[in-house]
C-alpha cells in the first residue's frame, strides 16, 4: 500500500513536470470554454439553430468529454509506451512490487487530473456564462465516472499494444480525432442527422456528451448512453488485460 | 551452499536454441563472470535466473528458491540491473531511490548508498541530467536498495568511457566487500579478469569453459615470449640450449625467445653471465582475451601460436 501511494505521488509529480500534459490535460478545457465564450459573439445567447438553446450549454459537456479524451487517448498511451520502451515495467518486475501497480498509479493520476480539470470547467462555465451547476449531480457523477472508465480503458488498451512512446502517440491520436468528431466537437449532436447520431451514440465519447448533457440539465441519462460507456469500459479493459505485455 | 544453482537450462526462441543445456553454480561471496559474444545467450541465462523468462527445460534455484514460483521472495533478496533499462527523464535521484526503497521490507539507507557510489552530490539531479556513468551507478544503487544477498549486473559498463568503467569496477569490488554475491555479465575481458573469481564462457548457448581467469589463460598454454635487443651479438645456440626455451627467432635487431616455465629466469641468468644487456625487454604472456578468443572461435585455433 505504501508503495502504491509512493508510486502514485511520483507519477503525479512527473505528470506535473510535463508542461504539455499539464496544459492540455488540466487547463485546456476551461481555457477553451472561456475562449469560445469570450471570442464568439452570441455564444452565451439563445439561437434559432439550437431551438432556442445556447451554444455555451451545448459545448460545456462536449468540452468536458474532450478533456477526458485528451487525458485518456493523448497523454496516457505515450507514457505507457515509453515505460515499456525504456524497460521501466520490466525493471519493476524484478522488485517485490508488480508493475500493475504502476498502471494503477497512472490511472489514479489521470483520474484525479480529469476530476480537477472538469471541476474547473464546470465552475468557469457557471461563473462566466451562467451555465447552471449539474442539475442531477449523482447522474452527472455516474456519467463522468463511466466516461472516464471507458476512455481510459481504451487508452490502456492502446498502451497495452504499442511498443514505444511515439507509436502510443500516433495510435492514440488516430482514435482521438474521430472520437472528437462523434462527440460533436465540430458538428454538435443536436444538429447531426439521425443516422450519424446513432453512430455517435455507439461511440464512448458520443454517449459521454449525451449523458453529461442530460444530467447537467436535469434529465436522467438514457440507458443506451450509460450502457454504451459501460460496455466500452468492460470490453476495452478486458482486452487491455489480455494483451498487456510488460516488455 | 551455492547461492545460484542452474541445471540443464534450455531456452528456445522459435527455431533458435538461445540457451542449450547450461549448468553452473555460483558460490556465496564470489564475483561470478558470464562472458561470451553478443547473442551467445548470456542475458537469457541471467534473465531466467531473475524470473523474467520462463525456461523450456532445466531447473534454477536462487537462494534455494524457484525464480518463477517464489518470485516475490526472490525479488526481496536478489538485486538486479537490467541491460538497456532506463528511468523517466524527469525523475530525481532521491525520488527514485525513495520510491524503490518503499518496495522492500528491509531497504538499505539510500543516502549512504549514494555516498558509497559517488553520487552524493547528485541527490536532487534529474535522471536526464546524469552522465552515462552516473546513470549506471544509479542502476547499481537501485539493484542494492533492497539489501540483496545476490546482485546480477548485466553489461554494466557497456558504453562507458574508460575512466567511468574503472570507477564502476571499484564500485563492484566495494559491493563484494559488503558480502553481496555478484553475477557480472560482460564482454570486456579486462573487466572479467580484474573482477571475477570465476568465469563462465558462453558460446552459442553452451558453456565453452568455466574456470578462474588464470585457469582459463592456462588452458591455451602457459607460453611466454621475451622480446629484446641484445647489447652484444648472442649465439642462438646458447639460447636454444636452455631447458625451457622452445624457439628463438629474430625480428630485425630484436631477438624473440619463446618458452614455458622458467624461461624468463633462464634467459636473464644467461644474459647476466655473458654480460649482455637485454635492451627494450618486453615479456608477453597470453591474456584472458586470448583465452576467450580461443574458446569462442568458430574454428578451433592451434593454441601454441596464440601467444601475443
Amino acid at each position: 500500500m505504501a508503495a502504491t501511494m509512493k508510486l502514485t505521488r511520483t507519477e503525479g509529480r512527473l505528470f506535473a513536470r510535463d508542461p504539455i500534459a499539464l496544459f492540455f490535460g488540466l487547463v485546456f478545457p476551461v481555457v477553451l470554454l472561456v475562449a469560445l465564450g469570450a471570442l464568439f459573439p452570441g455564444f452565451d445567447e439563445p439561437v434559432a439553430e439550437l431551438d432556442g438553446g445556447r451554444y455555451i450549454d451545448t459545448y460545456s459537456p462536449i468540452i468536458l468529454a474532450l478533456g477526458i479524451a485528451t487525458l485518456g487517448l493523448v497523454t496516457l498511451p505515450p507514457i505507457l509506451g515509453a515505460y515499456r520502451q525504456f524497460g521501466i515495467l520490466r525493471r519493476l518486475k524484478t522488485t517485490p512490487v508488480h508493475p500493475v501497480r504502476l498502471l494503477t498509479a497512472q490511472l489514479v493520476v489521470h483520474g484525479l487530473v480529469a476530476i480537477v480539470s472538469a471541476a474547473m470547467a464546470v465552475a468557469g462555465a457557471a461563473a462566466l456564462f451562467d451555465v447552471p451547476l449539474p442539475q442531477s449531480p449523482l447522474w452527472f457523477l455516474l456519467s463522468f465516472v463511466l466516461a472516464a472508465a471507458s476512455i481510459f480503458a481504451i487508452g490502456l488498451l492502446v498502451g497495452a499494444l504499442v511498443r514505444t512512446s511515439v507509436s502510443g502517440q500516433a495510435m492514440g491520436m488516430a482514435i482521438y480525432f474521430p472520437m472528437l468528431f462523434f462527440a460533436g466537437v465540430w458538428i454538435p449532436r443536436t444538429i447531426m442527422g439521425d443516422g450519424l447520431r446513432l453512430v455517435s451514440d455507439l461511440t464512448p465519447l458520443g454517449s459521454t456528451v449525451q449523458a453529461l448533457e442530460d444530467s447537467w440539465f436535469g434529465t436522467t441519462p438514457s440507458l443506451l448512453n450509460l450502457g454504451v460507456m459501460a460496455a466500452w469500459a468492460i470490453v476495452a479493459s478486458a482486452l487491455a488485460v489480455r494483451f498487456f505485455r510488460w516488455e | 551452499m551455492p547461492v545460484i544453482e542452474v541445471d540443464g537450462l534450455v531456452k528456445t526462441y522459435g527455431e533458435t536454441r538461445a540457451v542449450d543445456g547450461v549448468s553452473f553454480e555460483v558460490q556465496e561471496g564470489e564475483i561470478y563472470g558470464i562472458v561470451g559474444p553478443n547473442g551467445a545467450g548470456k542475458t537469457t541465462i541471467v534473465e531466467s535466473v531473475e524470473g523474467l523468462r520462463h525456461p523450456d527445460a532445466g531447473s534454477i534455484r536462487v537462494l534455494g528458491l524457484d525464480p518463477i514460483a517464489d518470485r516475490y521472495e526472490i525479488t526481496e533478496r536478489l538485486g538486479v540491473q537490467l541491460q538497456e533499462s532506463r528511468l523517466q527523464d524527469k525523475i530525481r535521484v532521491n525520488e527514485v531511490l525513495d520510491l524503490y526503497a518503499s518496495f522492500y521490507r528491509n531497504p538499505a539507507d539510500w543516502r549512504d548508498l549514494l555516498d558509497r557510489l559517488g553520487l552524493g552530490s547528485k541527490v536532487t539531479a534529474r535522471y536526464a541530467d546524469l552522465s552515462g556513468g552516473q546513470k549506471q551507478r544509479l542502476a547499481v544503487a537501485l539493484a542494492l536498495i533492497g539489501s540483496p544477498e545476490v546482485a546480477i549486473l548485466d553489461e554494466l559498463t557497456t558504453g562507458l568511457d574508460p575512466q567511468a568503467r574503472r570507477d564502476t569496477w571499484e564500485t563492484i569490488e566495494e559491493i563484494r566487500r559488503t558480502g553481496v554475491t555478484v553475477v557480472l555479465v560482460t564482454h570486456f575481458m579486462e573487466e572479467a579478469d580484474r573482477l571475477c573469481d570465476r568465469i563462465m564462457v558462453i558460446d552459442h548457448g553452451r558453456i565453452a569453459a568455466t574456470d578462474t581467469p588464470a585457469g582459463l589463460i592456462q588452458r591455451i598454454g602457459s607460453e611466454q615470449r621475451m622480446r629484446f635487443r641484445p647489447s652484444e651479438p648472442l649465439d642462438d645456440a646458447l639460447l636454444t640450449g636452455l631447458p625451457d626455451v622452445t624457439a628463438v627467432t629474430h625480428d630485425g635487431a630484436q631477438t624473440i625467445v619463446t618458452g614455458s616455465g622458467n624461461v624468463v629466469h633462464s634467459v636473464t641468468s644467461l644474459l647476466a653471465q655473458r654480460h649482455v644487456i637485454a635492451q627494450d625487454l618486453r615479456i608477453e604472456q597470453a591474456s584472458l582475451e586470448d583465452a576467450y578468443l580461443a574458446l569462442t572461435a568458430d574454428e578451433l585455433v592451434e593454441t601454441g601460436s596464440e601467444v601475443r
